[in-house]
């Protein structure tokens, strides 16, 4: 029973391919403008590492996720990235009751019960601020070469910097301006850290947060927020080794799952 | 001769005969909006797409909006005097006004063009924005119901009125735009200072105070308008427009109590269409509204009967705080991921909680006032939670999506509390949406996709485990 879950985002495009509940491949790819055509490249390119040389119509099901779920013609089942997420944490950390995922566009705060299934949950409105894009935003302002050089700059900072939480744009300029005033590069990128931090923290103000906390997303590779999250919280987060393809996993397991039922 | 419009007036209800009689009337008032010949094939598919237009009474229900728009948009060609009233409001004033004398039309066109404008034509867009070119700019968190009421009558589609309402009972930005409006267009204004906060755990009773108070700010403005409009309020004007209003309020109950059945019979989007019409018209909104709901009714005991229905048998049933009062979609979308809607809050209105009234109060001020505060519509906190309490009992619900616009205060900032509490005090999971249930244009359909299937996920797993 070979499965496949995709989850194509905003950002990113991913794929993983499970048979019996073992991982045999997975990837990742900017979406980029065509959304289509990202999904079936990734799809192959997780087929290729899966050592399968097949196309997705060889799969036994597939289930989409992510924003542009809707729009992918062989997929099998729609299922939201909430759900996906829930499901692929607490596959990997069956302890999970907590779950943060910060993606490319949006973050989500999700409450599971001891059987992995979502109870609550929070997503951000409206806003880029405490997402993946704030940070690659920040980065170009700071000259940072990538997002991912960021976390480890944070960690060296011994007085990180105010910054607003409230919009990506207004955040910037106030970079700007404390960059004028002569901040240490490293205190401002603790600063965005902790910005993120605040803002994720407010949205999952209404979700019960317990341990485990699971960190999910592209964003949980960056050891800056990580750490600004778990003094927020007050806890420790764990992170799956390969965080950004656990919405694509929970896919692959809800479709085995589907595909158990119908048999 | 044949018009342009015949095909999408019949399609709203409309008899030939209407149109015939109405036709100069209809033409006058098109041109005004500037809807045109061009735009009907748009609103045909809009409106066959997204109402029920299999059930007559649906089709009778989009006419009584559309008779209430020409009637607004021609009142001052009419040689009526027009009071103006914003939403939410305290109605009773504008009942008694309505039923003192039939020269004077009193009605809230702020509403009337969102049901229309936006629900049949899709054509909400050009108004908003002359809203917001008009004193209320867009990224202000202004409320798009006042930029739909500034922008109509700087384009000229509905009249400048003779007296405005203005009442901050619920909305605190109610009386402020009206302060505009006069800025713009020179409009007297009758304020009704509201008193809408009640204490936690205060209702269903009420303060004296509170009574007297606002029941002062409503003869204050009945005088008012007596001065502007040279009426004379009748003294059995409240008494004569509650009995015009019952059959509407008791047919309204009769629409909701069908919603008990499972499968839900229709659409929550028709039923909120309907309510709104006791919100916004004292005229030929209401008469139609009532001819309409006495055909829908007939035509929903038999999807009962049939075990006919919008949603699936079993689905998990849940409270919409308000449907989107322009755009069908959104609130389509809620019930296109599996969930039945019985029942929006505004709805819940006439099925909650309510007090006893005290029979002290004899003034017609007092006893509007007293009316208001025993319905405790758009009290505090705590009253609206009790209405969602007693709503999950009468209409078996399974969950709540609790919705708010950022940039309305009374209702944004109660929004977590008040998931908070319900989830305590109910037991049952609660959704909390950001959207602006006037304006779509700033909505994503795939983030609000994502939650409510979510949320429905969550509900039908629920109920497999617990199955009642």
């Amino acid at each position: 029973m070979r499965v496949a879950g995709i989850d194509v985002g905003a950002a990113t495009a991913k794929a993983v391919v499970l048979e019996n509940s073992r991982m045999l491949g997975s990837a990742v790819r900017p979406t980029g403008y065509d959304v289509k055509l990202a999904a079936d490249r990734v799809m192959s390119e997780a087929l290729e590492e899966a050592g399968l040389s097949m196309t997705a119509d060889g799969l036994d099901y597939i289930v989409a996720t992510g924003y542009a779920r809707g729009s992918l013609s062989f997929a099998d089942k729609t299922v939201t990235e909430i759900i996906c997420h829930a499901k692929g944490a607490h596959f990997l950390i069956p302890t999970t009751r907590f779950i943060i995922d910060i993606g490319g566009q949006d973050s989500k705060a999700i409450e599971v019960d001891p059987e992995g299934d979502v109870v609550n949950f929070a997503m951000n409105d409206k806003c880029a601020a405490g997402t993946g894009r704030f940070l690659e935003v920040m980065a170009h302002v700071l000259e940072v070469e990538s997002v991912a050089q960021m976390g480890p700059l944070a960690l060296e900072s011994t007085a990180p910097c105010n910054i607003s939480s409230v919009c990506t744009v207004f955040a910037e300029t106030e970079i700007v301006v404390l960059r004028a005033e002569g901040k240490d590069r490293r205190d401002l990128i603790a600063g965005v850290h902790r910005a993120i931090s605040l803002r994720v923290a407010a949205m999952a103000s209404g979700i019960c947060v317990k341990p485990d906390a699971v960190f999910t997303g592209g964003v949980a590779k960056n050891t800056g927020v990580r750490k600004f999250l778990e003094e927020r919280f007050g806890m420790t987060f764990l992170v799956p080794e390969e965080p950004q393809i656990i919405g694509a996993l929970g896919a692959a397991l809800i479709a085995q799952e589907e595909l158990k039922r119908r048999r | 001769m044949a018009g342009y419009y015949d095909e999408l007036l019949r399609l709203c209800g409309f008899e030939d005969s209407e149109i015939e009689e109405e036709r100069p009337r209809i033409e006058k008032a098109f041109e005004r909006l500037d809807i045109s010949a061009a735009d009907m094939d748009t609103a045909e598919n809009w409106v066959t797409q997204h109402h029920d237009v299999s059930l007559r009474g649906v089709r009778l229900l989009l006419g009584a909006w559309l008779k209430e728009l020409i009637d607004v948009v021609l009142a001052k060609d009419d040689g009526k005097k027009i009071v103006y009233f914003g939403f939410p409001a305290i109605l009773g004033p504008g009942l008694m006004i309505s039923a003192s004398s039939k020269d004077v039309m009193v009605t809230a066109p702020d509403m009337v063009l969102s049901h229309t404008m936006g629900h049949i034509f899709n054509k909400l867009t050009p108004i908003l924005e002359a809203g917001e070119a008009n004193g209320l700019p867009a990224g202000h968190a202004l409320c798009s119901l006042w930029q739909i009421k500034i922008g109509g009558t700087a384009k000229g589609m509905i009249p400048v009125p003779d007296l405005a309402l203005a009442s901050s009972y619920y909305c605190d930005m109610g009386s402020k735009a009206d302060d505009l409006v006069t800025a713009l267009f020179g409009v007297p204004i009758a304020y009704i200072d509201g008193v809408m906060d009640s204490h936690w755990g205060e209702f269903p009773d009420y303060l004296p105070e509170r009574v007297r108070y606002l029941g002062a700010q409503i003869n204050q403005a009945l005088k008012k308008a007596e001065e502007v409009l040279g009426i004379e309020i009748a003294p059995d004007a409240w008494e004569r427009s509650q009995n015009e209003a019952r059959p509407f309020r008791e047919n309204l109950v009769k629409l909701v109590d069908l919603m008990k059945a499972d499968p839900v019979p229709i659409s929550i989007t028709e039923l909120e269409l309907m309510e709104a019409l006791s919100s916004s018209s004292t005229g030929r909104g209401i008469h139609q509204g009532i001819r309409a709901m006495q055909t829908l009714i007939p035509e929903m005991e038999e999807r009962v009967k049939a075990g006919i229905g919008v949603s699936e048998k079993g689905a998990p049933r849940v409270m919409l705080r308000a449907g989107h009062a322009s755009d069908p979609r959104v609130t389509r979308l809620v019930e296109e991921t599996g969930l039945a809607v019985p029942l929006t809050y505004i709805l819940g209105s006439w099925g909650g909680v309510k007090a006893e009234p005290k029979g002290e109060y004899h003034t017609p001020g007092e006893i509007i006032a007293e009316y208001e505060m025993s319905n405790g519509y758009y009290h505090g906190t705590e009253a609206q939670i009790k209405f969602y309490e007693r709503a999950a009992e009468l209409m078996k619900l399974d969950g709540f999506i609790t919705t708010y616009l950022y940039n309305c205060r009374p209702v944004a900032t109660i929004s977590h509390p008040q998931k908070k509490y319900l989830e305590e005090r109910t037991g049952l999971p609660v959704l909390s949406l950001e959207i602006d249930g006037f304006d779509s244009r700033a909505y994503s359909a795939e983030s609000l996709r994502t939650k409510v299937e979510t949320f429905a996920h969550m509900l039908k797993s629920r109920k497999s485990k617990n199955p009642a």
